[in-house]
């Protein structure tokens, strides 16, 4: 963090979070890495895991200085079952915000046999001095 | 980071031996996760909040959740708690970062 900077305690209006970009970002990777992809409980973990990481390095490059950054990928199976996510934040609404996106997947295999996908990513941004 | 106490009562409280419904869900979820909040904010740390509360019904299918963070290791952490009946699961994830 350079000296000039530390004695902001809120971000300029050009360098607040913008959740448009952010979205696009998440929207970008997912759509790459998961089309055609199918559920397979052995490789979820891991493309989960490396999701998650590509996504925090993609919007910590798209230069918001001084903001934290929490990303959540959830990846189920679709077979029918019933799935809520929800959250709640306690931050400062001036400042921090976040941005999701919701992949649903199909895919048909030989004989009809389908195994669908369905992911929803979210990424949080907190304010930090 | 130990409200792993707090999450597991506030998950107990609102859904403990209930059956999966899916009318109620949303409720459910929206109770969990302002509960784990207002007991966390009651604690009076310095700290911003972010509670995620995952309910699925019991079907065999698979579920898995990551997550990745950019902070600072040592004032800001995370806390994730995995509970269960007979109809349903649910996950509620905790992450505080430090003002």
């Amino acid at each position: 963090m350079e000296g000039s900077d530390t004695y902001l305690i809120r971000p300029n209006h050009q360098h607040k979070f913008k959740p448009a970009v952010v979205k696009e970002c998440i929207r970008e990777i997912v759509r790459e890495r998961l089309s055609g992809m199918r559920y397979d409980p052995e490789e979820v973990p891991e493309l989960s895991r490396s999701l998650a990481d590509c996504i925090k390095d993609k919007v910590k490059n798209a230069g918001f200085d001084r903001y934290k950054l929490v990303v959540q990928v959830v990846i189920g199976e679709q077979r029918g079952q019933g799935v809520k996510v929800s959250s709640r934040c306690l931050w400062d609404a001036d400042t921090d915000n976040y941005a999701e996106d919701v992949f649903m997947n199909l895919v048909l295999r030989c004989g009809g046999f389908r195994k669908l996908l369905l992911l929803r990513t979210t990424g949080w941004m907190i304010f930090f001095r | 980071m130990d409200d792993y106490q707090t999450e597991e009562e506030s998950i107990e409280a609102v859904i403990g031996g209930n059956a999966y419904q899916h009318s109620r869900v949303n409720h459910w979820t929206t109770s969990v996760v302002e509960q784990c909040l207002s007991q966390l904010s009651k604690l009076g740390k310095p700290f911003k909040y972010i509670v995620t509360c995952i309910i699925m019904q019991k079907n065999g299918a698979g579920l898995q959740t990551a997550s990745a963070c950019f902070w600072d290791n040592n004032t800001d952490g995370s806390c994730a708690v995995r509970w269960e009946n007979k109809s349903m699961y649910c996950i509620a994830s905790v992450f505080g970062l430090a003002i």
